[in-house]
């Protein structure tokens, strides 16, 4: 069984290297806050859905996610009063744009807030990284940058988002609270990221489970046609 | 089953009209593969059924896809709107398109370890040159394939990694400046790169199913290596490919996946190695990202590219590395195949294994100084490999040959 062990001792590269590349994923930033979500959790995402729609919406947007369906995943199903209320005038089958136009948006920001559909994905450390920004906003330890653009999560610390949740000087009472706030919005953007995830890792299961007794059946018939065959 | 099917009078009447029976015998039922073959030998079928997946699930996606670079809200275009209609919108689109991503990394993959085996126990040997060959030919074009297809969603890592890539054919001499116009469309990568590189996209899978025949024809006239390494002349060594090797090559299926369904549908960005995080990103011209490098399959060669100060010297040793490799049977001329025999071709070619991860480690992570001489290294290391197999023969003591499998 030469080749076997040639086989194991080439495989065992690349699972050290990618080990240790998922290790320094982050390369250069501070290492990210830890936050537990859990894009099954319907309670959470519909909290995460409320912080969304009344901090992230006033200058952020999520196109790809529509009123529609906010009513038809199951992980939200919100009713259609619901969702009436949160669209205001504009189609059910509209995505969740701002109502903070691109021009405003750059007079007060001096750039366009990303959309926020791809968010978990798009940033390594996905929900730990939104969570980090959230509740990472400090006073500049050299004081150059202005209050409320000093981001110890941010690369190159400034951000152009001003505190969303007023995390800057917050009172000890209301940390829970933010904290809160701020793991729910990571949960739901986690799970707009890639809304089918659930039914994905749901329909896995069968998946795997199938092919196991296939690969086991045809581990048994491959024995049984060889056994004749004399090495 | 085939047996009772080949009794029926419908395939008598199907034979009579295409000689159906004398091909399934030939090539299946009583086709002579050699009894010792060990799993190694199972990637070639598992490349074929990755390719029967990537141009199934590609069709499909064709069906949805929009190739257009038009700006629509939020930075994003109708490309990548419609690559996330497919992830939310179109029924199983998201499992469709995770099976085409995955499955573009699950290609290299198995063929990576086919082209290994044939490495490692000297199947590039006559008479099995020009299977070889064929064989680099289908690895240039499914990196062909792999290289257009990557620009299609349109993120910034497809905008930035086309932009570097045909850069590269501007630093050709004479040619390169309208190479590089050509490949584009224009002066920049735009809307009309992206058409083209669709285009081309579904033309590579065609061309490759094409090749892939004459790479299996091939085959089937010089018949398979072994182990060994050795000629199986013995009637009793062999057995037909059809039930024995059709069997052992559906349990390998299995196995192949259970770990392709596992990622599929677990774990389908494999932590930024098969869909890259900055792809997420639409692409934007006037923000380059931190740091731009290829999906992993590809940057073995990225690394060899990058270890030249000067550019032109840097494609010409990445053309050399990929064109080197349909020099190596006439690199090669040990009488001997199988590595089980080649003490010293051994340690040699399970280095050249080592040196291309660690070519594809260097290429994968940003550039460092360390790093970048341990590419140089690797690269070094790469081109000696096949150098020193001309005076290999001269020095190395192989072991005698069984004369029997």
């Amino acid at each position: 069984m030469k080749w076997m062990k040639v086989f194991l001792a080439a495989m065992a590269v690349p699972a050290m290297l990618f080990a240790s590349g998922t290790a320094f994923a982050n390369e250069g930033g501070v290492a990210l806050k830890p936050v537990e979500v859990d894009p099954a959790d319907q309670a959470q995402i519909r909290r995460g859905l409320t912080v969304f729609t009344e901090v992230c919406m006033g200058c952020h947007s999520a196109k790809y996610v529509t009123y529609k369906g906010l009513i038809d995943y199951p992980e939200i199903a919100i009713t259609r009063e619901q969702a009436d209320e949160l669209r205001g005038d504009k189609p059910l089958a509209a995505g969740m744009i701002t109502d903070l136009s691109p021009e405003d948006a750059t007079v007060s920001y001096g750039k366009v807030p990303p959309d926020l559909s791809l968010i978990t994905s798009a940033r390594r450390g996905g929900a730990k990284y939104v969570y980090s920004i959230l509740t990472g906003f400090e006073h500049d330890p050299h004081g150059k940058v202005p209050d409320g653009n000093f981001n110890e999560y941010f690369p190159g610390h400034r951000i152009a988002m001003p505190d969303p949740l007023g995390w800057l000087d917050h009172d000890k009472s209301d940390e829970a609270e933010l904290l809160q706030q701020a793991q729910d919005v990571s949960a739901f953007l986690t799970f707009i990221s890639d809304p089918h995830q659930n039914e994905r890792r749901h329909i896995g299961m069968f998946v795997m489970g199938f092919l196991l007794l296939l690969t086991l059946v045809l581990y048994l018939l491959k024995r049984e046609v060889w056994k004749d065959v004399k090495h | 089953m085939l047996n009772s099917i080949m009794k029926t009078k419908l395939f008598a009447w199907v034979d009579q009209r295409t000689g159906a029976d004398a091909i399934i015998k030939s090539q299946l039922t009583e086709y002579a593969v050699p009894k010792n073959l060990n799993y190694m030998w199972n990637f070639g079928s598992l490349a074929l059924l990755v390719l029967v997946l990537q141009i199934l699930t590609g069709i499909f996606l064709a069906m949805y896809y929009k190739p257009s670079a038009a700006f629509t809200s939020g930075g994003y275009t109708v490309a990548f709107d419609s690559v996330e209609r497919i992830m939310r919108d179109v029924n199983f689109g998201w499992l469709i398109r995770y099976m085409h991503a995955v499955g573009a990394s699950a290609f290299f993959f198995v063929v990576y370890m086919h082209i290994g085996r044939g490495l490692y126990y000297g199947s590039y040997k006559g008479p099995r040159e020009l299977l070889w060959i064929i064989g680099v030919v289908i690895l240039l074009i499914m990196q062909g394939a792999a290289f257009f297809g990557y620009l299609l969603p349109w993120g910034q890592m497809s905008f930035w990694g086309a932009t570097v890539i045909t850069n590269l054919f501007g630093a050709l001499p004479v040619i390169g400046e309208y190479l590089q116009q050509v490949l584009r469309g224009g002066f920049a990568v735009g809307d009309p790169t992206l058409n083209r590189f669709f285009s081309l996209h579904y033309l590579f899978p065609l061309l490759l199913a094409a090749i892939v025949g004459g790479h299996v024809h091939a085959l089937h006239v010089v018949h398979s290596n072994n182990p060994e390494g050795i000629d199986v002349h013995n009637a009793e060594e062999k057995i037909n490919f059809h039930p024995y090797y059709t069997v052992k090559d559906a349990f390998g299926v299995g196995v192949f996946l259970l770990f392709y369904c596992y990622i599929v549908f677990f774990n389908p960005q494999m932590g930024g190695f098969f869909i890259e995080v900055d792809n997420y990103v639409p692409a934007n011209n006037l923000q380059t990202p931190p740091h731009i490098a290829p999906v992993w399959y590809l940057t073995p060669w990225y690394t060899i590219l990058r270890s030249f100060p000067d550019k032109l010297l840097g494609v010409v040793a990445m053309g050399a590395s990929l064109g080197i490799l349909f020099l190596l049977p006439f690199l090669d001329r040990s009488k001997v195949r199988s590595s089980r025999y080649r003490p010293i071709f051994r340690q040699m070619v399970v280095l050249f294994f080592v040196t291309v991860i660690i070519l594809g480690y260097c290429g994968h992570s940003a550039p460092t100084p360390t790093l970048k001489l341990v590419g140089q290294i690797a690269t070094a290391y790469y081109f000696a490999f096949f150098i020193l197999l001309l005076f290999l023969p001269k020095f190395e003591k192989t072991k005698p040959l069984p004369d029997h499998i």
